[in-house]
């Protein structure tokens, strides 16, 4: 067993480690979840440093043979890791271990369940970014719903259930598409694995079936994404989760959206994906701006946030359309840096409802009166979110635009409103709520104890690092841009 | 010492670090920290200078931001112009902190005062020692962030809360047009270092056309943070902010970064004539147009905020006229004779407590410090022959009057009078006549705020002969050393210039004294006129722009919410139907939602193997 398996497998470790110990007191409970969820982490930074450092990490094992006619159609359980998914996979190592940290305060009856669940969830989440043939993507990724589906369903706020409902009619739609996709994949490529499917594609001529097959990944992951109109399942979630699990879910659920449209779309169908591009450019403009406006006139702070996530998804669009170094290095910064920024903005919700009860915008008016610490995380991380520079978000939205504009300066410039209304709404819910008068609605309230300043604390350092020296990570990514540009031939 | 100028924005930055982290446990000694290690980088900012002088130019880089065959790199340039910008930043930087010192104490989050204008200092001389184009607008940002969180400062007020984000808002619509610009110019000359964007527009390699939109788009940002119309509404709002703030950002430095953009991009708009046309029109009408408005204010600092307007409305006037070092000679001086001015405005406010200038009056016997270094401000400002603003002011008419442009002559003719009527209003109103207060609620001025001011004053008065035509004109040669493309700006001046700015200086002064001392004039008519109400009204431009963008925005949110409960909700309810549909047909003897997932799985296997037999047949 490689390292990749032993990181993909280890969430196991917590998952049976509960199993074994049973309906223990929660106090036990929670310690051995938060324990266990370190061991993903440690493992994940040391793939992280056997990529850097060069050494093969990818691992095959034979699986399935048979032969259709003069076919041989082989289906291997194949690992492997690139610079995109191991950023992706340090991504959700970081934030699973601050989401089952923020949970044991949140989490109140059945935690012995929500941790095992949440163990499940990561090691799906993992095999997704390691799996390296299509198959295997696939069963990674239906492993990853159903934990959700029960987490959302038996944890959530008022709307849980049918906010699961609906989670789980989108997104098994939206694994039909993708099964649909993989199939034809199969049946005509012979192969499922990345880099030989890829392969196959570049030589050949069925313009029809490619374009075909791109429209499906362009479903299936605008699902998850997720694109204007199918979006409104996500909204749900983000109101209606944990906020401990919407840590996960905007911090790295939605990023295989993004991770799928780089991966597979431009790295397996770069052809038809150019023929897409201009397709893939107005839905981002969509994206970018139905969310910004929409955003502008919630009155929950969470709505705010989910039509927020919106808009900066069509921001990962628009670096996709670009199809350039600059835009697909961008859409990958993106995925990242928005994936640390709603994780942060989960947590602190997390913290504040624990307090209040409630997310209105109105109700917590002069916030930072009473819990000023508190008020200044929710302020830097509305900061991080428009895109202030030394933070990550300046990053890729800098990079996003560059790349489009070198390709649809038209889209770009229209693209920019959006800068300006990501300034609008994230500064009108954060002032609303944090400025103002107090209204002293809550009593007395505590501020940030050292087990809630630590892991916001970790996050924002992330945001800034990444914000102040990109190169941490840009350096990483470089090798993945250079194949996935090559297939575009540019 | 030049190899450690990495320090001049660093010292700063550690105390923002500082105060932040330890703001519970310094206290009242936080400020002393910061005063101190902003003294050490004035230090610092002056070594570094005096060896700029031999040196001339000095570049460090490392690599930054790698993407695929890009690089950009970040790093420090020092040259005449920063250089010249990084002293006066750290000096006046310098001088706030300590007036701070007195003035916001007492203050609940002392602390936290001093981190911000400390993170808005390092984010200042970041800006003014970047060596290309991206690193400008990240710093560029980010002392717009310093300048939101001072604005903000007291954030329990409601205005407060809204001028604080409207600075923000309106800064970032200019900022944008300075991004795309950015952008634009990187796709046409494949770098955002400025020695390279020279050298491009140099050799030709970028079309006319292409020149004009971008140096169009770049000012658009210079617009938003000089406050020039049509983007000036927030910085009268952000007198909001304590009044040392309102000194040292929203007066001496930030202000002026628009017209040190137009400065560094200088060879960029003397490529095109459009552009620089359009730099001296808005620039003439911000003048003007600000003036007037500062006639009739009765806010303390709305005058001086409106006046500030009115002033980069004459920098950016001389830009535009080929007149570079009259502009950058112009934000020189005002820097001392504005910062002055609201430091005296602090003072008399810290004093009485209102901002009121209606309930002022006769305060000179009370404040003698105060009011003669106010006067000082007033008349250097005003262009009181041999203050400071005497020699830049005229140096700008100068340049607009070489340059053939009479039009703008004579709004710049006209925005001068102005000028000095609305300062001896203030002047006069503030401290001349009758005592409206109790005098003996006014609180004396400590120490640490007198220092500042008083060195200031020298500065406003001295300042200016930095650069005349009879004792030599240092700043000018400083400057053009070095910088081939400031071959064929404007110098120079003349008696009857001079003569004609000193009548205008004085019949402003004049004017003012007829009308607020001797009370000459019947001031009944004028204040029910409509003109007077628009005045008062600021032309209304706040209205227009609530009317307008600001509801309008909410409205297409309000109109989305519609689709979202509309259109978007049919698309549940459709699939809904058919997930449901497609369940029951699929397996009657399941139901519930777990089910309904299986079941949507299994249809997948159901398509795959028809798509596998399909293709495979063959």
């Amino acid at each position: 067993m490689g390292t990749l398996s032993l990181l993909v497998f280890s969430p196991f470790i917590g998952l049976i480690a509960l199993l074994l110990a049973g309906k223990q007191s929660d106090n036990i409970t929670k310690r051995i979840a938060a324990f266990s969820s370190l061991i993903p982490l440690i493992l994940s930074i040391l793939v992280y440093a056997q990529y850097q450092a060069g050494s093969g990490l990818s691992e095959i094992l034979r699986w399935v043979q048979f032969e259709v006619g003069e076919q041989t159609l082989t289906l291997n359980y194949e690992l492997a890791v690139d610079g995109f998914s191991v950023i992706l996979i340090l991504l959700t190592t970081i934030i699973a271990v601050l989401a089952v940290f923020t949970s044991s305060w949140q989490i109140k009856q059945n935690s012995h369940l929500f941790f095992m669940l949440m163990f499940l969830l990561e090691f799906g989440i993992l095999g997704v970014f390691s799996a390296d043939n299509l198959i295997l993507f696939f069963i990674f990724f239906e492993i990853t719903l159903i934990p959700m589906f029960f987490l959302i369903g038996k944890w959530g706020g008022t709307d849980r259930e049918e906010s699961a409902f609906s989670y789980i009619i989108y997104n098994g739609l939206g694994s039909m598409v993708l099964l649909i996709a993989i199939a034809a994949i199969f049946v005509t490529a012979g192969t499922t694995n990345f880099s030989e499917a890829a392969e196959y594609f570049r030589t050949s001529n069925e313009a029809g079936l490619q374009l075909g097959i791109a429209i499906a990944f362009l479903i299936a992951f605008g699902v998850k994404l997720p694109i204007f109109p199918l979006h409104s399942w996500m909204v749900k979630v983000h109101v209606h989760a944990p906020p401990a699990l919407v840590m996960i879910h905007a911090g790295v659920l939605l990023k295989i959206g993004a991770y799928g449209l780089i991966k597979f779309g431009v790295g397996i169908l770069p052809a038809s994906f150019t023929t897409l591009a201009p397709l893939i450019a107005i839905l981002g403009l969509v994206n970018l701006l139905y969310g910004a406006y929409l955003a502008l006139v919630q009155e929950e702070l969470r709505s705010v946030l989910a039509y927020s996530s919106i808009s900066h998804m069509g921001i990962i669009l628009l670096g996709v359309a670009a199809l350039n170094e600059a835009g697909i290095q961008g859409a990958i910064f993106q995925s990242v840096s928005h994936g640390l920024i709603s994780a942060l903005f989960f947590l602190l919700v997390g913290i504040l409802l624990v307090r209040t009860r409630t997310t209105n915008l109105r109700k917590l008016s002069g916030l930072a009166r009473l819990t000023p610490v508190l008020a200044g995380f929710f302020l830097v991380a509305a900061l991080a979110g428009l895109g202030l520079p030394g933070m990550s978000g300046f990053v890729s939205e800098f990079t996003v635009f560059l790349g489009i504009f070198e390709n649809m300066p038209v889209i770009g410039a229209i693209g920019t409103l959006g800068i300006i209304m990501t300034v609008v709404y994230m500064l009108r819910a954060i002032l609303k709520m944090t400025y103002g008068t107090y209204r002293n609605m809550f009593g007395d309230m505590n501020d940030l104890g050292m087990g809630e300043l630590i892991p916001a604390t970790i996050l924002l350092i992330c945001i800034v690092v990444i914000g102040v020296y990109p190169n941490t990570i840009a350096l990483t990514v470089q090798q993945t841009l250079e194949t996935l540009l090559v297939g575009i031939g540019g | 010492m030049i190899e450690f100028a990495w320090l001049i924005p660093a010292l700063p930055l550690l105390t923002f670090l500082l105060l932040i982290v330890l703001r519970e446990k310094l206290k009242k000694a936080s400020g002393y920290v910061a005063v101190l290690i902003s003294g050490i980088t004035f230090i610092v900012a002056t070594l570094v200078f005096l060896q700029l002088i031999d040196v001339g130019n000095f570049l460090m880089e490392w690599s930054w931001l790698t993407i695929g065959s890009i690089d950009i790199s970040f790093g420090i340039l020092l040259n005449p112009l920063n250089g010249l910008m990084l002293l006066l930043v750290a000096f006046i930087s310098f001088l706030i902190h300590m007036y701070s010192l007195g003035y916001m104490d007492g203050d609940q989050r002392f602390s936290t005062f001093f981190a911000y204008l400390s993170l808005f200092t390092s984010a200042m001389l970041g800006l003014v020692m970047s060596p290309n184009l991206l690193q400008f607008y990240m710093f560029w940002e980010l002392v717009g962030l310093g300048s939101f969180l001072l604005i903000g400062f007291y954030f329990y007020k409601n205005s407060a809360k809204q001028a604080a984000k409207k600075a923000f808002i309106m800064t970032r619509i200019g900022d944008v047009g300075l991004l795309i610009g950015l952008i634009l110019l990187f796709w046409q000359t494949n770098s955002l270092r400025f020695v390279d964007i020279y050298q491009a527009v140099t050799n030709g390699d970028m079309s006319g056309g292409m020149i004009t939109l971008i140096a169009i788009l770049i000012f658009i940002g210079a617009i938003g943070k000089s406050g020039q119309f049509p983007l000036h509404t927030w910085l009268p709002d952000a007198m909001e902010g304590p009044t040392p703030v309102s000194a040292l950002i929203h007066a001496a430095t930030m202000v002026a970064a628009g017209v040190y953009l137009v400065a560094v991009m200088y060879p960029l708009y003397m490529a095109s004539s459009l552009a620089m046309m359009i730099v001296a029109i808005v620039g003439a009408f911000t003048a003007i147009y600000a003036a007037t408005i500062g006639l009739v204010q009765n806010d303390l600092k709305q005058v001086l905020a409106y006046s500030t307007i009115s002033q980069l409305g004459f920098m950016m006037l001389a830009m535009g006229v080929l007149g570079y070092t009259a502009g950058i000679f112009h934000l020189f001086t005002h820097a001392f004779f504005k910062a002055l001015l609201f430091l005296a405005a602090g003072s008399v406010i810290h004093a009485v407590h209102t901002q009121n200038i209606k309930e002022m009056g006769g305060l000179n016997q009370k404040l003698k410090l105060t009011s003669a270094v106010f006067l000082i401000g007033a008349l250097a400002i005003s262009g009181f022959p041999l203050f400071s603003g005497f020699f830049s002011k005229e140096e700008i008419l100068a340049s607009v009057w070489a340059e053939g442009q009479y039009g703008l002559f004579i709004i710049a003719i006209v925005a001068a009078f102005l000028t000095s009527v609305y300062m001896f209003r203030l002047y006069f109103l503030v401290f001349h006549g009758e005592s409206k207060l109790t005098l003996d609620k006014v609180k004396p001025v400590p120490m640490t705020m007198k220092i500042p001011m008083m060195v200031l004053a020298l500065f406003a008065i001295f300042s200016g002969f930095f650069n005349t035509s009879w004792f030599g004109t240092y700043i000018a040669d400083f400057l053009e050393e070095g910088a081939t493309y400031l071959e064929g700006i404007h110098h120079g001046s003349s008696i009857w210039l001079m003569l004609l700015a000193t009548v205008v200086s004085l019949g402003g002064i004049a004017l003012a004294y007829l009308i607020y001392v001797k009370n000459a004039l019947n001031q009944e008519n004028w204040k029910t006129s409509g003109t007077y109400q628009m005045l008062l009204n600021k032309y209304y431009m706040d209205e227009f722009y609530d009317n307008t963008f600001v509801k309008g925005s909410r409205g297409i949110g309000l109109g989305f919410q519609y689709v979202e409960k509309y259109f978007v909700r049919l698309i549940i309810l459709f699939i809904g139907d058919l997930v449901t549909t497609f369940s029951r047909t699929g397996s009657k003897s399941q139901t519930g939602q777990a089910q309904t997932y299986t079941a949507v799985a299994f249809l997948g296997l159901v398509l795959f193997a028809a798509v596998y037999m399909l293709k495979g047949g063959y």
